[in-house]
């Protein structure tokens, strides 16, 4: 058994130790906001965060986060900073579809924790493996700008 | 119930590797594309003894397992690196991926009796442990004419990276040994090439991955010339020989045999058919040679 922090709370996973910690998630502890796209960590709709660092948890298995923290959106939309990104993206309708959206936010708000005041390049890379379809990603950088720049302090 | 090994220390790890027939874990990022039910995993992402970046009168030591991420932070590895490693994959995967798996990872296969050992979660053991010619992080540690540390739990060797690799997807790391270190010795890099070419940017396996150092004393004369390509062949390549040509001469002598050094590496080079046609790669390895020499002036 696999004991770790997810979003706030201790879990313990019955899973095997190299199940996909995507898998994890979404079929044993009922996390479904995490979403399952390529599962080859091209498209980073699975993203969450482990020990403070974007992960993509179609690539980690179960074993890896032993111990560690884990936060998924469904843990992160109880921030203050989620509410500070959640408006950005809705005043630039960042949000299409929605499916990459839990994990650009996650990765928005590892862009925003290691600098707070990001250029555009910093943005664009640091959305690199996060995958849109709907967008363009141009309302998606204006949003993260908009969040840096309202949000001021948070980060 | 497939058992769980995540050891706290080095010495843990080595031991339950000569005793078990086990997968080495290091960031996941390649092994966990083609995750095998049946594999039994050593975790060693949270050993700290293999998570260092220091130097000391010898060697830059990269562990095996300290992140991309790790690596781009440090004030340590040389610049070549980490702009090979700016253009690996994405940020997430920098955050888990090793240099170790990246070199030792065999693609992700399955662990066997014949196949030595998966390394993953984006380090650079695992990069290195991979044993794919596609490792990035690799065709740099073979440009600078790295060596790698590998361990039993009770033997210790060290060997150049070329030595590593015996075929495609297939490394020298016994079963019951592991990646500790990459080293890579206190040379000047400074003056070097790196290219990656590749379908974008990001998050893309390299169609040809190129990377060169060459070192030009006082008097203009060539000390060093080190060329390594990933994702044309099978394994890495790294023709010595060939790059030995233009070593101990002058650049206005080097100039003068551009030509055959050129038309060696043509005769040389044996490209793969893949995602790209045999024909491409090998048009891309030569001109990305014809740059780097004429970038440095030769």
């Amino acid at each position: 058994m696999i004991k770790f922090v997810l979003d706030g709370e201790e879990v313990i996973s019955k899973s095997p130790a190299n199940e996909r910690l995507l898998d994890v998630l979404r079929n044993e502890l009922d996390s479904k906001g995490v979403k399952c796209g390529c599962k080859e960590g091209e498209c980073g709709a699975c993203s969450v965060i482990i020990d403070n660092k974007l992960a993509n948890s179609c690539l980690v298995a179960l074993g890896a986060v032993e111990n560690s923290n884990v936060m998924t959106i469904t843990g992160y939309s109880k921030t203050s900073r989620f509410a500070v990104l959640e408006k950005a993206y809705s005043h630039f309708s960042a949000v299409q579809c929605g499916f990459c959206i839990p994990g650009m936010i996650l990765a928005s708000e590892c862009i925003l924790a290691e600098n707070p005041d990001p250029t555009e390049e910093q943005i664009r890379v640091g959305i690199s493996g996060n995958l849109c379809r709907c967008t363009g990603y141009n309302a998606i950088v204006k949003a993260i700008q908009l969040a840096a720049k309202e949000g001021r302090g948070l980060w | 119930m497939v058992k769980v090994y995540n050891p706290k220390s080095l010495k843990e790890a080595l031991n339950i590797r000569q005793n078990h027939l086990v997968t080495p874990y290091a960031g996941g990022t390649d092994l966990m594309v083609h995750p095998d039910p049946n594999q039994t995993y050593l975790f060693l992402n949270k050993i700290p003894e293999i998570k260092n970046i220091v130097e000391d009168s010898n060697y830059i030591r990269i562990g095996a397992c300290c992140t991309f991420a790790d690596i781009l932070k440090s004030p340590i590895p040389p610049t070549i690196l980490k702009d090979a490693i700016n253009l690996l994959a994405s940020p997430a995967i920098r955050n888990f991926g090793t240099p170790g798996g990246n070199i030792c990872n065999c693609g992700g296969k399955k662990q066997t009796k014949g196949c030595k050992g998966c390394w993953n979660f984006g380090k650079s053991g695992g990069n290195i442990c991979n044993g794919s010619d596609k490792s990035d992080s690799a065709v740099v540690f073979f440009a600078t004419n790295s060596k790698l540390r590998i361990a039993s739990s009770t033997t210790e060797r060290i060997i150049p990276i070329s030595d590593f690799y015996c075929c495609d997807r297939k490394d020298a790391l016994a079963t019951n040994e592991l990646l500790l270190e990459i080293l890579m010795d206190r040379n000047d890099y400074s003056n070097y090439y790196y290219k990656k070419v590749g379908a974008r940017e990001s998050v893309s396996l390299s169609r040809v991955a190129f990377a060169a150092i060459i070192n030009i004393d006082s008097s203009n004369i060539i000390t060093n010339l080190s060329t390594a390509f990933g994702a044309v062949s099978n394994v890495i390549i790294s023709e010595k020989q060939i790059d030995k040509m233009l070593i101990g001469k002058t650049i206005d002598e080097a100039k003068k045999l551009k030509s055959a050094y050129l038309s060696a590496y043509e005769r040389s080079v044996k490209a793969k058919e893949g995602r790209v046609s045999s024909n491409y790669r090998k048009s891309v390895c030569l001109n990305l040679l014809g740059d780097f020499l004429e970038t440095k002036g030769i």
